[in-house]
């Protein structure tokens, strides 16, 4: 079965359509990237995907049509990580990964053993124990990337969109983030959907890419279908060289 | 373009219709004085006419076109569709300053009005602008900083007016804004200062195009972006403040004439600053023309100002959701990361310690003529039932105010949420007044349940706001500020009457507890404690709420239903202290502000911490309001707001780290 069945999706905002009847299917358990030129949709997809945004047509997450779920069941099943995280006002890391919690015990539910167990384990998953007690606003952006995942890992979620979780990090926290949500996908048989701009990163981290143009489907495969100048050219609109580096890791970069 | 040829020649057709009407009325043609006009030849009616309707025929058009030039001016240079003099406390501030003129130095009023509306407009624009300046000018915290200034002159000069008493009724009136002449004075200077602000706006034409790309762009290709702004809102107050001393209060127009301008598909900022004092001018004119139709029928009943004070309400909410450019969460912070304490349970313990203590010292004490005396036992005891019920009242509704500004300002993620400018007082306050206006004699029962019933309807309003999805809840603020704008013009018009029923109204207005019996005071109380535990129930709610709608409904929340639960919260513990305190004190604004910089920041703790903070800062409030006045009773609210005026000034003003 598969992960999101997407069938005649458009999108419309006034005097423009962002999607035009998207017809396509994402794999479970694996990496997914959304790729794609700025105003491609990608952003949009995802948050249509995370019910952020309704659109027409018809989809349906693990078998069951989006509108049929209801919202904390949906929260139990897929995190949803916001482009730009909002400061978290005198929160402390612990506080802020509990609130993982909440599709899980509700507004008025006992905060109780299980739930603590699970915040300890997605502390120690995203390697953010030693910090639980600080300030969340007073860590650095990678730091910060990092608990807002281990809240997702809270959330026991086993699908995770992340919409462009690395676009205001260093290279060396970019690959941090991405080795992070690559391994808590292999290790925990999760699926991740991510929104990223870099196709390189895309084709090293992720397992599966989907790439939107214009609000249409441009292309969708493996990593090595994407590395194709001529792919590159049709998604970007742009002419694309793929070098091969020493160790056989495909790199593209503009002609 | 193609509305504006049709609708604008219509509609000064109907104001021609309207003015000619009421001037046949008066005079028919035949008998109209001819040019020059002398006094001395003519007969009453042709000096009515001559001297009374034909100048206030010229100065709706004069007034209507600076107020629309000046809100065009605002709108332009804040970048804010829904800037304009009334909204951003502009009016506010030259109304106080005349009233503060005409009772403390009457004598410099000989000089002319003009200067005393100057500085007070100016005054609350630099007060509005310094705002607005530390949050790079977002549209929706200006409105709320202005609004928050312009609620606090009116609240001043209401207060000042009913320590005042009957010798203002003038004062009144012209606070009203009536458009009623005598001479031909005010048309002469009318004219002057529209003929400056033109003038001023067509030099500031191009400037303010180039700044319509934002301040950082603008300064990019050379524009001296300060300068622009200054001159620009300096032009805008000049208009503003000179119609305020000509005629007073006259709300909206200068919100209303670009929005239709706008609406009419005037698209560069030209053409907005030509149409719109065009439209400004008819709009007033039509509506003075609808004064002078019904006066006609049944002798002058309400000022001209009250009229477009009732377009300004609906106009905001139209508004509303055109209003681009929210703030994100955070954006807002108008201080470095507050301290956050290891054990707050023991300050929580120390605060109500020290509330109970607080309360003790306050029955303990008092002022007797010639000096301060502390009870002895005996005393104590019989004074226990006459205080307490004061303090009781006094706590709760500071308690529950606290509680509404704590829940509001997690729920918006807007440190400026207060449940001032949630609107509910505002509909208290309408209420009341038609209560006392529609029924001869009313009882308390029917006045309570009058502002009951004007509470419920606004906050009815401004909740099924909270039911769109797409609205940022910082928007659901405005609607609360269009609700109060809209109260405090009919209000504004039913004072203008100046009879015995517009006292009544002044005197709630400022709040008092001294006539509260136990009966009230427990159910204040109890009402204080059910919301507590209420908002208790909630603290999941307002954990993540501040972390803005997209992490929200990640996790699953149900954001249409936890809006709504907060706001009727909020509404109904506002409602309940406004019974006593009056629409405004700002303890909802000071108290969860204090209860987070002494470290208190988990939802619990803080809530917890605001209504004790709140119970206490009211207390004080009640305390000062008995004892500044001896023996006099100064209005609780009024005192409330003295106290947090300052404060709400000072925290603005901070620059955010």
């Amino acid at each position: 079965m598969s992960l999101f069945a997407i069938r005649n999706l458009s999108v419309d905002v006034p005097g423009r359509r962002l999607l035009h009847d998207l017809t396509m299917e994402l794999p479970p358990r694996r990496v997914t990237a959304l790729i794609g030129h700025n105003g491609s949709g990608k952003s949009t997809l995802l948050k249509t995907l995370a019910r952020q945004i309704d659109g027409t047509g018809h989809i349906a997450f693990e078998g069951r049509a989006l509108i049929d779920w209801n919202a904390r069941d949906y929260a139990r099943r897929l995190a949803f990580l916001p482009q730009t995280t909002p400061p978290a006002e005198g929160m402390i890391v612990r506080e802020l990964v509990a609130l993982g919690r909440y599709p899980w015990h509700g507004a008025l539910g006992r905060f109780g053993p299980r739930d603590h167990a699970a915040v300890a384990e997605a502390l120690e998953e995203c390697a953010v124990t030693d910090f639980a007690d600080r300030l969340v606003d007073t860590l650095s952006g990678g730091e910060r990337q990092r608990v807002w995942l281990a809240m997702m890992v809270a959330q026991q979620a086993n699908t995770l969109l992340l919409d462009e979780p690395i676009s205001a990090l260093d290279v060396a926290h970019q690959v941090e983030v991405l080795s992070l949500v690559r391994r808590m996908c292999q290790d925990q048989s999760r699926s991740a959907i991510i929104v990223l701009h870099d196709v390189n990163m895309a084709a090293r981290y992720c397992d599966h890419i989907v790439a939107l143009k214009a609000g249409r489907l441009a292309m969708q495969g493996s990593p090595a279908d994407l590395m194709r100048p001529a792919a590159l050219r049709e998604i970007y609109g742009l002419p694309m060289d793929v070098l091969i580096r020493d160790d056989g890791l495909p790199v593209a970069v503009p002609a | 373009m193609t509305h504006p040829r049709i609708l604008l020649p219509a509609a000064g057709l109907v104001a021609l219709t309207l003015w000619l009407a009421a001037a046949l009325q008066l005079l028919p043609l035949p008998l109209w004085p001819a040019l020059p006009f002398s006094p001395g030849a003519m007969d009453l009616d042709q000096i009515r006419l001559a001297f009374g309707l034909m100048p206030r025929g010229f100065i709706a058009l004069l007034a209507g076109a600076c107020l629309g030039l000046s809100g065009a001016m605002l709108q332009a240079v804040l970048r804010n569709p829904v800037a304009d003099p009334t909204t951003l406390g502009i009016s506010s501030g030259a109304q106080l300053a005349l009233v503060l003129a005409t009772i403390h130095a009457p004598g410099l009023l000989a000089y002319g009005r003009w200067p005393f509306a100057m500085a007070g407009a100016t005054l609350a624009a630099a007060l509005v602008l310094g705002i607005g300046a530390r949050r790079d000018f977002a549209p929706v915290t200006m409105v709320i900083a202005g609004m928050l200034i312009g609620l606090t002159a009116s609240a001043v000069a209401t207060a000042v007016t009913l320590a005042e008493g009957q010798y203002l009724l003038s004062l009144v009136i012209w606070n009203g804004g009536s458009l009623v002449q005598q001479d031909w004075s005010g048309v002469r200077a009318l004219t002057t200062v529209l003929t400056v602000g033109g003038l001023g706006a067509a030099a500031l034409a191009r400037p303010l195009r180039v700044l319509s790309l934002g301040s950082e762009g603008a300064r990019g290709i050379g524009l001296n972006v300060a300068l622009v702004r200054l001159a620009a809102v300096a032009v805008s107050v000049w208009l503003a403040a000179s119609v305020s001393a000509e005629l007073g209060l006259i709300a909206f127009v200068g919100l209303a004439a670009p929005a239709l301008a706008r609406s009419m598909g005037a698209r560069t900022i030209g053409q907005r600053l030509a149409l719109s004092p065009l439209i400004g001018a008819l709009i007033l004119s039509v509506c003075d023309g609808v004064v002078l139709a019904v006066a006609g029928q049944s002798g002058e009943m309400f000022p001209t100002g009250a009229v477009t004070g009732l377009i300004g309400g609906p106009l905001l909410i139209w508004l509303l959701p055109r209003l681009r450019g929210s703030t994100p969460p955070g954006t807002e912070a108008a201080e470095g990361s507050a301290p956050r304490l290891r054990r707050p349970g023991t300050v929580l313990v120390a605060l109500a310690i020290a509330l109970v203590l607080l309360a003790m010292i306050l029955i303990w004490i008092g002022r007797v003529p010639g000096g301060w005396a502390v009870l002895d036992w005996q005393s104590f005891r019989d004074f226990l039932p006459l205080r307490a019920p004061r303090l009781i009242a006094a706590a709760a509704a500071g308690a529950a105010l606290a509680l509404a500004g704590a829940i509001l300002q997690r729920l918006t993620a807007n440190p400026l949420a207060s449940p001032e400018v949630l609107g509910v007082s505002g509909g208290a306050s309408l209420g009341y007044a038609t209560v006392v206006f529609a029924v001869a004699a009313p009882g308390a029962v029917a006045l309570g349940a009058g502002a009951m019933i004007g509470a419920a309807l606004a906050l009815a309003l401004v909740a099924s706001f909270t039911a769109r999805r797409d609205m940022p809840a910082e928007r659901i603020l405005l609607a609360g500020i269009a609700v109060s704008a809209l109260s405090a013009a009919v209000l504004s018009a039913m004072m203008a009457i100046g009879d015995a029923r517009s006292w009544a109204i002044l005197g709630w207005l400022s709040g008092s507890s001294s006539g509260v019996g136990m009966p009230a005071a427990m159910a204040l109380a109890s009402v204080a404690l059910i919301l507590w535990t209420a908002s208790l129930g909630m603290t999941r709610w307002l954990g993540v709420l501040p972390l803005g709608s997209e992490v929200a409904s990640g996790l699953g929340l149900p954001l249409g239903r936890a809006r709504l639960s907060l706001i009727l919260l909020a509404g109904i513990a506002t409602g309940a202290a406004t019974m006593l305190v009056g629409p405004l004190s700002f303890v909802g604004l000071m108290a969860p502000h204090m209860a987070r910089r002494i470290g208190l920041a988990r939802p619990v703790d803080h809530v917890t911490g605001a209504a004790l903070i709140g119970a206490g800062l009211m207390l004080a409030a009640d305390f000062g309001a008995r004892m500044a006045g001896f023996p006099y009773e100064l209005p609780l609210g009024l005192f409330a707001s003295l106290i947090g005026a300052p404060w709400l000034i000072w925290l603005m003003m901070r620059s955010p780290r």
